[in-house]
């Protein structure tokens, strides 16, 4: 330490030495106050230094205090917040609200299963884990697990849903990297009852804690948003079907599509005072669990996915008479008992319009109902004119598509022809030229026979009655159900004669349009339009059928009256004790049955 | 023949030594071995066992060392700083080659009645020898590259053997600790600057390097400080320890829930609750006051060191003392920024206060060094 070479004082200057031993003095002194004069000079060089240093330090120290001391402040007055269930995914609301019948039945429902994914680069064994995954789950691929879980992926979706079993199994793997996630699930608990209604759900934004379930078509994706609205506090979505009714609704449709070897079939219930739909059903369909993807080639209008009753436009044929003879009676052109000129054939222009009997030269207005005379309804629309047609038709929601709520519903949007000529108001007097769907006809009817009063199909329940603006008079209601009553009674609906239960109806055949034009000689769409009971109008039911086909007394049938109206009858005999109504006994004595026509 | 030595007449002998020991510092050991206790106490659901009650024993231990090693004059120790630091090299490499796996990382040597972590007695061998080496190289040559590369090697090497157990905590507490010491001794702040310019790069390499063949941390040390970048990315898994940590201190509030009532640790949210995060535990337990007390009594156990080192007058006593404030601050300010979220989870304790034996005796040992040098400073 003393050999710094800036210390330039020699301990034992010569001359003090000399000095000191002449003064007697010991001069080993003059050597020890060197000695600590020198150390202290060098202290102080380093002290100066170092104080230096230690107020930079100290200064430093007192930032990181004041930065902790900081912090601390300003995490005690936070307010806790528990972690979210999840970084990503987090903001997702993974409950959706319930759909339920008229009875508060569940039709559609969530339950909760896992999600089961990987991180690779957590994994203790990937190739074993691939080989016990393939052996839960056939379906996955061994060679892209593998890939995978070796390569440079640090995430991976093995499968959205899990049954408890499969996940026990994956859980008794053992391997650290494979995940499960929470994850709710739509379910449809009565499988393919309604499920054109309910049209089906999947997955919109994903993570591996929560997934946002979309609707993708019926009510599902109609009420989407109010579904996944967390402001309704999972009150269910009521409807206006009831489950039962729908049921065994299918269940005859089901059972008349096969026997009448239908190509499809649907049907539809409707209330004729409130509009609510309480039973609607489009063969062949599909279950919503697991909807299939749409077909990308062939016809739509054949795929499971095609709501026949609501998305399927069809000239219904003759049901639409009624609505001319309804008019006629309204705009007092005739009464029930007016003669009709029925002499066919009706040439007009290079048209010619015929009956499938020759009904002689007149019929009541009754009776070319009742014994569906196309010439004798083309008479009368000439007499209405087109214009009143028009107007009149679209008072009753058969131009433009229901507000029914499916989003299907606006894909339904009836044909009109494309210049409203008196040919085409001809044909349309008895259903021909105008396309529309079987729930325009059950809204339609129930508009006129209710008593007139317009409404609308919904699918919701509601309260109370519905009722619109007039449309026809209560008289003509009347008479327009006295009509319908006999087409059942004595007509060309014979076979739809349910005891107790008083249906009025109408049946329509139409033969099918042909893709290139013209129409098909074999091919036809029977249609049953009823009111049940007639005389207290309760219910309307739309019943069609595609393409039937039966060979009965000795020739085959594809007329309404042989394939349809026996199904609907059917149908009337296994609901209409559901819906509450009891049998009465009629006042008017049944008339003996008449082999049905068109 | 030193000064210290010159002066040895001025130097209180005997028991007249206890008289004269720095008793603020001790009193404030004592105080914050105290919360310790409390808080392990609680941690356990008021029990001493687990951990309330080894510790005490340890403490007891590590005081009595701390008295032994202040009756002993630093000059001895200076003279032994050369030997303690090779032993603790020595027993840094043992571990490597026997030591006991835990927690991912081989830190232990069983010495059967306690485990011996080396590397916290590194901490301290390693401010020794820095402080004898400043001591023993005139002020002048302090700045010369090659006497500034012996000291950096003397960091280095067992900054490399603590890394490779691996034990990222302790080897940044090495380094950054025995940067402050050659700073303190008065190596030229070009040196800094270019250390930091060159740690900046090695950052930098780090990132580069990532997910390569050659990356230089494993994949924990990676995800960690991705953690510490966003903690909410995984709240359940590897950002658990903080996100829960900072709930537990935003729940505290300002005066706490009071003794024993924290759910955040007692509900066993926290993993590590009596070690790292049982600072958690204290500002859930007694709030921002309690927890700014404990930071108070960390603050004032530095400041008095400093003024220790700072009225003594020999060089190897006084950066000595300032070597152990600043392993001792570097303790408890990374643990805390750690566990408020400010710093990465590198797993370093709470200086006397996390459960653990081998940090608390080596850091009893260091005051004790510190005390010495404050018993037997020149007068």
């Amino acid at each position: 330490m003393s050999d710094n070479s800036e210390l330039r004082t020699p301990l034992r200057p010569l001359a003090r030495i000399l000095a000191a031993r002449r003064r007697g003095e010991n001069p080993d002194n003059i050597e020890k106050e060197n000695i600590r004069l020198r150390h202290e000079d060098m202290r102080d060089k380093s002290r100066l230094r170092s104080e230096g240093r230690l107020l930079v330090l100290g200064v430093f120290f007192l930032c990181a205090f004041g930065i902790v001391g900081v912090r601390m402040g300003q995490m005690a007055i936070s307010t806790p917040i528990e972690p979210q269930s999840s970084g990503s995914g987090t903001g997702i609301v993974a409950l959706r609200a319930d759909i339920t019948d008229r009875n508060g039945r569940i039709l559609a429902t969530n339950i909760n299963t896992s999600a089961l994914y990987a991180h690779p680069q957590d994994m203790v064994n990937p190739e074993g884990a691939a080989h016990a995954l393939v052996g839960i789950f056939p379906e996955l691929e061994l060679e892209r697990l593998l890939r995978d879980f070796t390569g440079e992926r640090r995430f991976v979706w093995i499968r959205r849903q899990l049954s408890p079993e499969q996940q026990q199994a994956v859980f008794d793997i053992g391997e650290p990297g494979l995940l499960f996630g929470p994850r709710e699930m739509r379910l449809y608990p009565n499988g393919d009852i309604a499920a054109h209604i309910m049209g089906g759900a999947t997955y919109g934004r994903e993570a591996v804690n929560s997934a946002e379930i979309v609707g993708t078509a019926g009510v599902e994706a109609q009420f989407d948003e109010f579904l996944r609205d967390p402001v309704n506090d999972g009150a269910p979505l009521q409807l206006s079907l009831d489950l039962t009714v729908q049921a065994a609704t299918e269940d005859v449709l089901y059972g008349g599509m096969r026997l009448m070897n239908a190509e499809g079939a649907s049907s539809v219930l409707m209330d004729v005072y409130t509009g609510e739909v309480i039973a609607i059903a489009s063969l062949p369909d599909f279950d919503p669990n697991n909807r299939p993807r749409p077909a990308t080639e062939g016809d739509a209008s054949q795929s499971p996915l095609f709501n026949r009753a609501v998305q399927g436009v069809y000239e219904l044929g003759s049901v639409f008479k009624i609505f001319t003879a309804a008019q006629a009676m309204e705009e007092g052109i005739a009464n029930p008992s007016t003669e009709i000129e029925t002499q066919g054939p009706l040439r007009w222009g290079r048209f010619t319009i015929n009956d499938f009997h020759n009904y002689g030269p007149r019929l009541s207005l009754t009776d070319v109902i009742v014994r569906s005379s196309n010439v004798g309804t083309a008479h009368l629309a000439q007499m209405i004119g087109a214009e009143r047609q028009r107007t009149f038709l679209g008072s009753l929601g058969l131009l433009e598509a229901t507000p029914f709520e499916i989003i299907e519903a606006r894909g339904g949007r009836p044909l009109l022809p494309p210049n409203w000529s008196e040919i085409s108001t001809m044909t349309i007097s008895y259903g021909h030229g105008l396309s529309s769907s079987p729930l325009h006809l059950a809204t339609a009817y129930a508009s006129v026979l209710n008593g007139g009063l317009r409404i609308e199909p919904t699918l919701l329940r509601q309260d109370g009655p519905r009722l619109g603006p007039r449309v026809v008079s209560a008289e003509t209601s009347a008479a327009a159900r006295s009509m319908l009553r006999q087409v059942v009674s004595r007509g060309t609906a014979s076979f739809g004669e349910v005891p107790g239960y008083e249906v009025g109806g109408k049946t329509g055949t139409a033969d099918k349009p042909r893709p290139q034009g013209g129409y098909y000689e074999d091919r036809t769409i029977a249609t049953f339009a009823s009111i049940f009971p007639a005389s207290d109008p309760r219910y309307v039911l739309v019943v069609t059928l595609d393409e039937p086909e039966t060979f009965i007394a000795g020739e085959t049938r594809r007329t309404a009256g042989w394939t349809v109206v026996p199904v609907a009858a059917e149908m009337i005999r296994r609901i209409a004790p559901l819906l509450g109504l009891r049998p009465e006994i009629e006042t008017e004595g049944p008339v003996g049955i008449t082999l049905s026509s068109n | 023949m030193s000064f210290l030595e010159h002066n040895l007449k001025t130097v209180p002998t005997g028991f007249r030594k206890i008289l004269h020991l720095n008793w603020p510092i001790v009193l404030l050991l004592m105080a914050i071995c105290t919360v310790g206790f409390i808080m392990l106490y609680s941690v356990a659901g008021g029990s001493l066992r687990p951990w309330a009650d080894p510790q005490i024993k340890r403490f007891a231990l590590g005081m009595s060392l701390m008295l032994i090693i202040a009756m002993v004059p630093i000059w001895f120790w200076r003279n032994m700083a050369g030997v303690a630091y090779l032993g603790s090299l020595l027993l840094l490499v043992m571990v490597e080659l026997f030591g006991a796996v835990g927690m991912g990382a081989q830190r232990w040597i069983d010495l059967g009645f306690m485990r011996l972590q080396p590397s916290e007695l590194t901490k301290v061998t390693l401010v020794m020898i820095l402080a004898a080496y400043y001591d023993w190289l005139g002020v002048g040559k302090v700045s010369r590259p090659i006497w500034v590369i012996i000291p950096l090697l003397l960091i280095l090497i067992p900054t490399a053997l603590v890394l490779r157990q691996p034990d990222l905590g302790t080897a940044i507490l090495l380094v950054t600790g025995g940067g402050i010491i050659m700073f303190l001794a008065g190596v030229s702040w070009y040196y800094f600057g270019a250390v930091i310019a060159i740690a900046t790069g090695i950052v930098a390499a780090v990132f580069r390097t990532r997910g390569t063949e050659w990356q230089f941390l494993k994949d924990y040390q990676y995800r960690r400080i991705d953690t510490f970048l966003d903690p909410s990315s995984d709240p359940l898994g590897a950002g658990y320890h903080i996100t829960q940590s900072k709930i537990a201190l935003g729940s505290g509030g300002f005066s706490g829930r009071g003794f024993m009532q924290g759910t955040q640790s007692r509900l066993n949210f926290l993993p590590e609750k009596h070690t790292d995060f049982i600072f958690t535990t204290l500002a859930e337990e007694f709030g921002f006051i309690g927890a700014f007390s404990l930071l108070t009594l960390y603050l004032l156990v530095l400041v008095f060191c400093a003024a220790s080192a700072f009225s003594n007058k020999d060089r190897f006593a006084s950066l000595l003392t300032l070597g152990v404030a600043a392993t001792f601050f570097l303790f408890f300010a990374v643990n805390m920024s750690m566990v408020m979220g400010l710093a990465p989870v590198v797993g370093v304790p709470l200086p006397l206060v996390s459960y653990g034996g081998s940090a608390m005796l080596v850091l009893l040992v260091a005051f004790g060094l510190v005390q010495s040098a404050h018993v037997h400073r020149p007068r």
